[in-house]
């Protein structure tokens, strides 16, 4: 067993990483009860990888994500920063045992638990008052219904649907920013929050304490949202990282909710905009193995969402489908290793986090740039489920042929016919026999595979449409009626993933490297004098400039954009 | 808490809206930290919107906290904190002092005074009072010993404004010996090597002083010792787990035999370097009863600690990276970079090793050390917010401590250096200046008060009485500051009551300029907002 920890920074990075950890609560509660469907004891994936066993002062042990979580101060909502299992000793007459004068007490609003939160913390009261009390179904039970539409409705914060328990360092919250949302959009917004006032110093503790645990660490995956200032602190504290865990592999994904590329009519914003994201995307690549944009800015009426109903303005449902590819795309990692020889029933083609790395950006070319591509649900195996992947990668040439693309792949929970779940096996032939048919094939592709599928938890927004089943099969006659279905009406979906590094990224890079010599480095650029305030110099930019370019020179050896035109 | 001074919606102010836009953000952030000033003053308790409590008496953590909107009081916390993190201290003076310079100026401006005028005063009185400040200040001889007394009573002074009396007094004599702990003659003091840990545990009077280092990790064999006397210890920077080396870690190996005789070599490589410790823990251990502690900055694996553990060595792994300067400074020898640098000269030294759980939480003590240059101040208290508001008061003791060696002086506090040097300003300096910006110096002078003030006010005392009894006492020629319990002019000196002499210049100097930049406002120009809605 290699452990990974996470890393989340900014909004909806942590929007995501609450899906994600929900499935994986969801996960570890279905393999607990026993009354389940056997394919969730999951045996040959290990939860350890992701989670850490620990014991509070009172004795009591616990198991909570090896998580570090970054966001600006209030956006935990209710919860909260200790977590809510490491409870402080009852306290004392007077909360304050320091000052004998006067004390004046100021009091944020507080901010109600939803219906949803309300009701795990209920049913935690009911544990701790035993099993057998006889009002388990007093009709103050709040139904599930209710909390579904209040989560649709009210959710404003990523606890707001959580429904794990966190350890009290794995929650930072950023305070003295003076900024509202508003503010904190730019990468620049963002510098000097990482060194002032000793806030990096406190983040390197919290990820140390993960990090000094683990016996033999695999790798840090890390979300960040890049779509403002965090893009800046995320930079700083990977840096940070890479000088300190030399060879430790960083994973990175850059995620945006679609609300970010909402365009402005002001031009300043705009090229702001733009600016922000040729920076950030030439200042986090260097500190990562390997990087991955995630996030369309029309997730809704995308391809991706061909069986989804995804309203874009509620980073609630974007997040849950980003976050539904992670998952995926970390099982890998959580596979037991076998011998060459060994094989099992639920598990097939284990990677680790430097095995990925190598494969994706590590032999011909370097490019470690790679794209996502999901179905969710995943259809029944077979020659269409290749073609049914959809990017959710943006800014992505659809039709570029590129013969030495390479690509992993990860399938999970598929099923072979409406009814059946197909073997890890049947998976693997399934899939060659697709890559055979293909008519542009890539040059390499790994598989990996596993029986147990997406569980939907509870909490998980309604966003699939009528065609989607109970198990996320696709109906063959669904209902015409409109509403979308939640987790009430299914229950678990198979889902695809895949990592593919491809000259297809192409125009992300140069859309990239052209807004940056447009804007920020030619004579008399129009983005200079922001630039400036961002704290850049010429010779960064011109630094930045050639970071981009070398990305797009491993891509297209030939490009006339790679040589500077001025 | 967000300040809100004025209407959101307003998109441009002209020039005296604007003015009066400054003013009072000014007022208002003054009136937000002016209670929490001195020994008398108001501890603050923040509850946040989930139930989660800070407390604090410290102007920098306070306006850390608040969510502050209004440009001109982000204007004014910017330098408050920025005084913070240059002279460790005199926050909420800061804040107090704009807030009251701004005020002044109001009434004068109220009466047709133009701001420009103002501001020249305000720059005569100040270079006044920096003058006076050189000619007010208790100089302090340093030398090789440093007189414990008046460390100790500036250390005081500061304390006891944030924490009750005896925890204070307490805490004093900690802070001051840590700081000469690690003073080293000539050269510039770093409190970097005063460790600051915490334990969630007990009361606070039990927080201590170690002459040593407390380490929040332990050992991570179950066969390890828990305790070990007289012990060699090596500071290392050593890789001992095994990593896939980026370069023969091809994703094709062409068979089976190939891959596993690299990871074999891999592991080899790694078991080398341990055995290179346990070489030279037999070298300086062999038949004798010293024990032998390894501290890497880097990772050790589970078959490299269960090498060292068989040899009875004490391995922790992922020390912090500062740790491994202060494991020298605290131990002697020196850190290694790699195995081949390893001789028994680079080996420190403790007494006493040993390890201290509480919970999953564990703590290494490292302890009974020779001459030590770095040591750990450990806070205990029965919560998160408590410890907090004490690391905070001890980092502003070990500030006052440093500022006083460094500045080789100290300034009479309770009060009555701004009281000497309004006298000074109206009595001496006013006759020297012409024409109306004379009113801003009265002002600056005016302004200068608003310290005595508002300790008064803290107190419940009268603060008008005060003043006068103050001033009075002044024009007879003696020094006096406020007694807080009575209300009564004292002799600072005899009170043992004395201020940085670096954290007031600071003030006098940062001050001014901030509220001359507000004064001479033209217009405000409010950022559109954007439609974009917050996650």
């Amino acid at each position: 067993m290699r452990e990974v920890v996470t890393i989340q920074v900014g909004g909806f990075a942590n929007f995501i990483g609450s899906h994600f950890w929900n499935f994986q609560d969801e996960l570890l509660g279905l393999a607990s009860d026993h009354d389940m469907d056997p394919v969730f004891q999951n045996p040959g994936v290990n939860m350890d990888v992701l989670y850490r066993s620990g014991e509070t002062q009172e004795g009591v042990l616990t198991y909570t994500p090896r998580l570090l979580s970054v966001n600006y101060q209030g956006s935990l909502g209710s919860m909260s920063s200790h977590g809510t299992l490491y409870n402080q000793t009852p306290e004392l007459p007077s909360p304050v045992a320091t000052w004998k004068g006067s004390i004046s007490t100021q009091r944020s609003e507080s901010l109600n638990r939803n219906l949803f939160l309300q009701s795990l913390y209920k049913e935690e009261q009911k544990e701790s008052v035993g099993k057998d009390s006889k009002h388990a179904d007093s009709p103050d039970n709040i139904g599930d219904q209710e909390i579904m539409e209040s989560l649709e409705n009210g959710t404003q914060f990523w606890t707001d649907f959580s429904k794990v328990h966190y350890h009290p360092h794995s929650l930072y919250e950023i305070n003295g920013l003076w900024m509202d949302v508003e503010g904190f959009d730019n990468y620049g917004a963002g510098k000097d929050v990482f060194a002032e006032s000793s806030r990096g110093e406190e983040m390197t503790e919290r990820l140390r304490f993960f990090v000094e645990e683990c016996d033999h660490v695999q790798g840090i995956q890390c979300v960040v949202d890049d779509s403002g200032g965090f893009s800046s602190v995320a930079a700083d504290f990977l840096q940070n990282i890479a000088d300190e865990y030399t060879n430790t592999p960083v994973l990175l994904y850059t995620a945006r909710d679609p609300g970010s590329f909402m365009s402005s009519k002001s031009r300043k914003r705009n090229i702001s905009r733009n600016l922000n994201d040729a920076v950030s995307f030439a200042k986090l690549s260097p500190f990562c193995k390997l990087i991955v944009p995630v996030g369309l800015p029309f997730l809704g009426g995308s391809k991706a969402s061909t069986y989804l109903r995804v309203n874009d303005e509620k980073p609630y449902h974007c997040s849950a489908v980003y976050a539904a590819a992670l998952h995926a795309l970390s099982l890998p990692f959580r596979m037991d290793s076998l011998g060459p020889t060994a094989t099992s029933d639920c598990t097939l083609g284990a990677l680790d986090f430097n095995s990925i790395v190598q494969m994706l950006s590590g032999q011909s070319r370097q490019n470690m740039v790679a794209i996502l591509d999901t179905t969710m649900p995943a259809p029944t195996i077979g020659e269409q489920l290749l073609s049914k992947l959809q990017t959710l990668t943006p800014e992505i040439s659809d039709d570029m042929e590129d013969l030495h693309s390479v690509e992993t792949l990860v399938i999970h929970g598929a099923l072979k016919s409406d009814e059946q779940r197909a073997s890890v096996f049947e998976v693997q032939d399934a899939i060659s026999a697709a890559y055979e048919q293909a008519s542009s094939r890539p040059r390499f592709c790994h598989l990996s595979a596993a029986t147990c599928p997406l569980p939907i938890p509870l909490p998980f927004p309604s966003i699939f449409s009528q065609t989607v089943g109970r198990c996320g099969q696709l109906l063959s006659n669904p209902s015409s009626s409109s509403a979308s279905k939640g987790s009430l009406d299914v229950h678990s979906i198979p889902m695809a993933a895949r990592l593919r590094s491809s000259s297809a990224v192409l125009p992300f890079l140069t859309n990239r490297l052209e807004n940056l010599r447009k804007f920020g480095i030619q004579h008399g650029a129009m983005g200079g004098e922001l630039l400036k305030s961002w704290g850049f110099g010429k010779e960064e930019l011109e630094e930045m400039g050639e970071t981009l370019s070398n990305m797009v020179r491993t891509l297209a050896p030939y490009s006339d954009l790679t040589s500077d035109s001025d | 808490m967000s300040l809100r001074m004025l209407n959101p919606n307003a998109e441009v102010l002209n020039k005296s809206e604007a003015l009066r836009m400054n003013i009072n953000a000014s007022k208002g952030l003054q009136d937000v930290l002016k209670s929490n000033l001195g020994p008398k003053g108001t501890i603050k308790m923040l509850v946040g919107g989930s139930g989660d409590i800070k407390l604090t008496k410290d102007g920098n953590t306070l306006l850390r906290e608040m969510q502050i909107q209004n440009p001109t009081a982000i204007m004014i916390a910017r330098t408050a904190v920025a005084q913070d993190d240059i002279s460790g201290d005199g926050t909420t003076s800061t804040v107090i002092f704009i807030g009251e310079l701004m005020k002044q100026a109001d009434r004068y401006i109220d009466e047709g005074m133009h701001p420009r005028v103002m501001v020249d005063g305000f720059e005569i009185a100040k270079r006044a009072t920096l003058q006076f400040l050189e000619k007010f200040k208790t100089p302090v001889v340093m030398g090789d010993e440093p007189d414990k007394e008046i460390l100790k009573m500036v250390a005081r002074t500061t304390i006891r404004t944030k924490l009750y009396e005896s925890l204070a007094d307490q805490l004093t004599e900690i802070v001051v010996n840590a700081v000469l702990c690690i003073r080293k003659p000539e050269e510039p003091i770093d409190l970097f090597m005063v460790e600051i840990m915490h334990m969630r545990h007990k009361f606070d009077v039990d927080t201590r002083l170690v002459e040593g280092l407390v380490l929040d990790h332990g050992s991570r064999h179950p066969d390890m010792k828990r305790r070990a006397e007289n012990c060699y210890i090596l500071t290392c920077n050593v890789s001992l787990e095994y990593e896939k080396s980026e370069i023969n870690a091809g994703f094709f190996y062409s068979n089976a035999e190939q891959r596993e005789a690299m990871v074999a070599a891999e592991r080899r490589s790694v078991d080398e370097r341990v055995r290179k410790i346990i070489e030279l823990k037999n070298k300086v251990c062999a038949g004798t009863e010293n024990n032998f502690v390894v501290i890497n900055q880097k990772g050790i694996d589970p078959p490299s600690l269960d090498m060292l553990a068989r040899e009875g060595i004490i391995a922790l792994r992922r020390a912090k990276r500062r740790n491994m300067e202060r494991l020298i400074l605290a131990c002697g020898g020196d850190a290694v970079n790699s195995v081949d640098d390893m001789t028994p000269d680079v080996l420190g030294w403790a007494g006493l090793v040993y390890e201290h759980v509480l919970g999953e939480e564990k703590y290494t003590f490292v302890e009974n050390v020779r001459n030590p240059h770095s040591c750990t101040i450990l806070i205990k208290g029965p919560n998160d917010h408590t410890i907090a508001q004490i690391k905070d008061a001890i980092r502003d003791g070990l500030r006052g401590v440093k500022n006083t060696i460094e500045d080789e002086a100290v300034i009479l506090g309770a009060g009555a250096f701004e009281v000497a040097a309004r006298q000074h300003l109206v009595n001496e300096v006013m006759k020297t200046v012409q024409g109306r910006a004379q009113l801003g110096v009265e002002a600056f002078a005016d302004a200068l008060l608003v310290i005595p003030k508002t300790l008064a006010e803290n107190a419940g005392l009268d603060t008008q009485d005060v003043i006068i009894s103050l001033k009075g006492e002044h024009d007879r020629g003696n020094v006096v500051g406020l007694n807080q319990h009575t209300g009564e002019p004292i002799d600072p000196q005899m009170e043992g009551i004395f201020d940085n002499y670096s954290v007031k210049r600071q003030i006098l100097n940062s001050g001014p300029v901030i509220a001359s930049q507000l004064l001479l406002v033209d217009e405000v120009i409010r950022a559109g907002r954007n439609m974009r809605k917050p996650t």
